[in-house]
């Protein structure tokens, strides 16, 4: 079935920047995504291995200053986003169980990088306190020195890496 | 006047519906520029398809400019807005893990929710890979503690550190993504691919 | 292509307009009596020594805890990373870039909270922000962290959760009977457990 065509960027990119600005005038931050997922994390691994989370100083910390981890902001924000992809795929037509992939790489290879790169992913957004969303984004609309710095970073490295990965892609 | 949350003017519980309201919205406008597409976010670093540049810095600038605007006419307190604090190493560091990230799994974050929410069964495997990422900082965090926390620089923002003024600032950023998106239409007519189609207004 | 062009002619002038408008309108600088009492009057000044325990201990480099009170004082009793500024020298020039800053969140304290929210009013008078108070000073902090009194047990889980980090935290300071004039068993090292840093107040919480 023919797709319908998607918006045009800067169309786009001016109502994404007035969603930002209107994150940053009810909660006072901008957007944000790997939040999320860590306070998801946080939670499986209280529920499968409470007593793990009881002796390890980390998670402790982190219950501390959030009792309820999936009472977070960006948690329900992210449910929002969730919602959000789903109700304009579905006024669009795209709603398809597929993997998408290079027409040179398997299935199989493509679920592979997938998970690497998330396991990547995830792990920068910690140690970097931000995901291109939560820090160079909102970073970069407040004109901060780590949301700038985290751009270059992720954006840098990625091109400077895309030689080695274009099979996957093209 | 804004931030809400901060002013009290609204609950714990109105602000979280909102989070979701603003969820949706982000969503919306992700999937609606294709976000939910590996293959056109990765496009941006082989040229055939530069999306990603063009929202991400009409965001950023649009972001920009309406916060300033906002604060001009003093709906929102500037000062009292969330500036994520620079680590130096870290920032640098994480964004660096993030770059191969995001080249070898074409998404990121956000994006991949939001293409698993339309069936996409590859940003699933992302999503799982992303709390196994997660569980590994989680799990080793004493390994890198002194790393997470090193060359704390406080909350620089950079106008004030060129001693230029926001509104200047931003100015000269405008300048600059236009400036990259004439670049990036030049790159997708040049990288164009005949397997793949720039399917937009 | 015509896109790009749409955005440029909006975004250009609302861009040209906002450089051209001056600075201090979207920054506040010197506060007025006015504003400043209304600050007085919320109290948002004050930190709890809970907090600033959580800091110190998990060894924050966002925090500077400042001395008001007189050298002798200090020497006898401080606070483990605190420098020494006594009230009378608030406005030295040497120090103004102690205070006068934007990268740490500086907390005065003194034995009461009087001197250290005098100099807390002297500095925000100038417009100087990130300066606190710890409320209660020394005296308080000794009793609260020190010493910290177990809630009774009808008590709401806040209050023993508080009571235990209260503990921790007094102990990884080294305190255990200290009173109100803690002698030179001064506060320092001591093995600490990690706790994360808290939030400043009202500072709302960040990305992701």
């Amino acid at each position: 079935m023919e797709q319908k065509k998607y918006m045009n960027p800067y169309l786009g990119g001016a109502l994404l920047g007035l969603v930002l600005v209107a994150a940053f005038w009810v909660s006072g931050r901008g957007l944000g995504a790997s939040g999320a997922a860590k306070s998801v994390v946080v939670t499986g691994v209280k529920t499968i291995a409470p007593a793990h989370v009881e002796k390890t100083a980390f998670y402790q910390d982190y219950l501390k200053t959030h009792t309820n981890p999936m009472k977070d902001w960006l948690v329900f924000q992210m449910m929002g986003v969730i919602v959000g992809g789903f109700l304009s795929g579905a006024i669009a037509g795209r709603l398809k169980f597929t993997v998408e992939r290079s027409p040179k790489i398997t299935n199989k290879t493509r679920l592979i990088f997938a998970v690497l790169g998330g396991i990547f992913f995830g792990f920068g957004s910690q140690l970097g306190r931000g995901c291109t969303s939560g820090s160079a984004l909102t970073g970069m609309a407040v004109l901060s020195l780590s949301g700038f710095l985290s751009m270059a970073a992720i954006f840098g490295t990625a091109f400077a890496l895309a030689y080695f990965a274009r099979k996957l892609w093209i | 006047m804004g931030p809400l949350v901060v002013y009290e003017i609204i609950s714990e519980n109105v602000n979280l519906f909102l989070a979701f309201i603003i969820g949706i919205g982000f969503g919306f406008v992700l999937e609606s520029n294709g976000f939910s597409s590996s293959r056109r976010l990765a496009g941006m670093f082989y040229g055939y398809d530069t999306t990603v540049l063009k929202v991400f810095f009409t965001a950023a600038i649009v972001g920009s400019v309406g916060l300033l605007f906002l604060g001009l006419f003093k709906w929102i307190d500037l000062s009292s807005i969330y500036i994520n604090p620079t680590y130096l190493w870290s920032t640098l560091g994480g964004g660096v893990v993030m770059g191969a990230g995001f080249i070898m799994g074409g998404y990121c974050p956000g994006t991949s929710f939001c293409a698993a929410s339309i069936g996409k069964l590859d940003a699933l495997a992302f999503i799982g890979g992303m709390f196994i990422g997660i569980l590994i900082f989680t799990e080793g965090y004493p390994l890198w503690e002194g790393f997470y926390n090193a060359k704390f620089m406080g909350s620089p923002v950079i106008s004030e550190m060129l001693g230029a003024s926001r509104g200047f600032l931003t100015l000269l950023v405008i300048l600059v993504a236009l400036g990259m998106f004439w670049v990036g239409e030049w790159a997708e007519k040049k990288f164009a691919r005949d397997d793949y189609k720039l399917n937009q207004k | 292509m015509k896109a790009r062009m749409i955005l440029a002619t909006a975004l250009v002038p609302l861009g040209l307009i906002i450089a051209a408008v001056p600075e201090n309108t979207t920054k506040p600088y010197k506060l007025t009596a006015e504003q400043l009492l209304e600050e007085v009057k919320s109290g948002t000044q004050f930190m709890q020594p809970d907090e600033i325990a959580d800091m110190v201990i998990a060894k924050d480099p966002t925090l500077q805890l400042i001395d008001v009170r007189a050298v002798d004082e200090f020497e006898k009793f401080s606070l483990p990373g605190a420098i020494n500024i006594p009230l009378v020298d608030i406005l030295s020039p040497e120090w103004e870039e102690t205070i006068n800053q934007d990268v740490k969140i500086n907390v005065f304290y003194s034995n009461s909270s009087t001197d250290a929210n005098e100099a807390w009013m002297i500095t925000r008078q100038l417009g100087y922000q990130n300066n606190y108070v710890l409320q209660g000073g020394v005296n308080y902090w000794a009793e609260t962290i020190m010493n910290p009194q177990v809630p009774p047990s009808t008590s709401p889980n806040e209050e023993m959760a508080k009571y235990d980090l209260r503990k921790g935290a007094g102990m990884a300071l080294g305190g255990a009977a200290e009173t109100t004039q803690p002698s030179a068993s001064a506060a320092g090292g001591g093995t600490k457990p990690p706790i994360q840093k808290k939030e400043k107040k009202k500072k709302v919480q960040g990305g992701c």
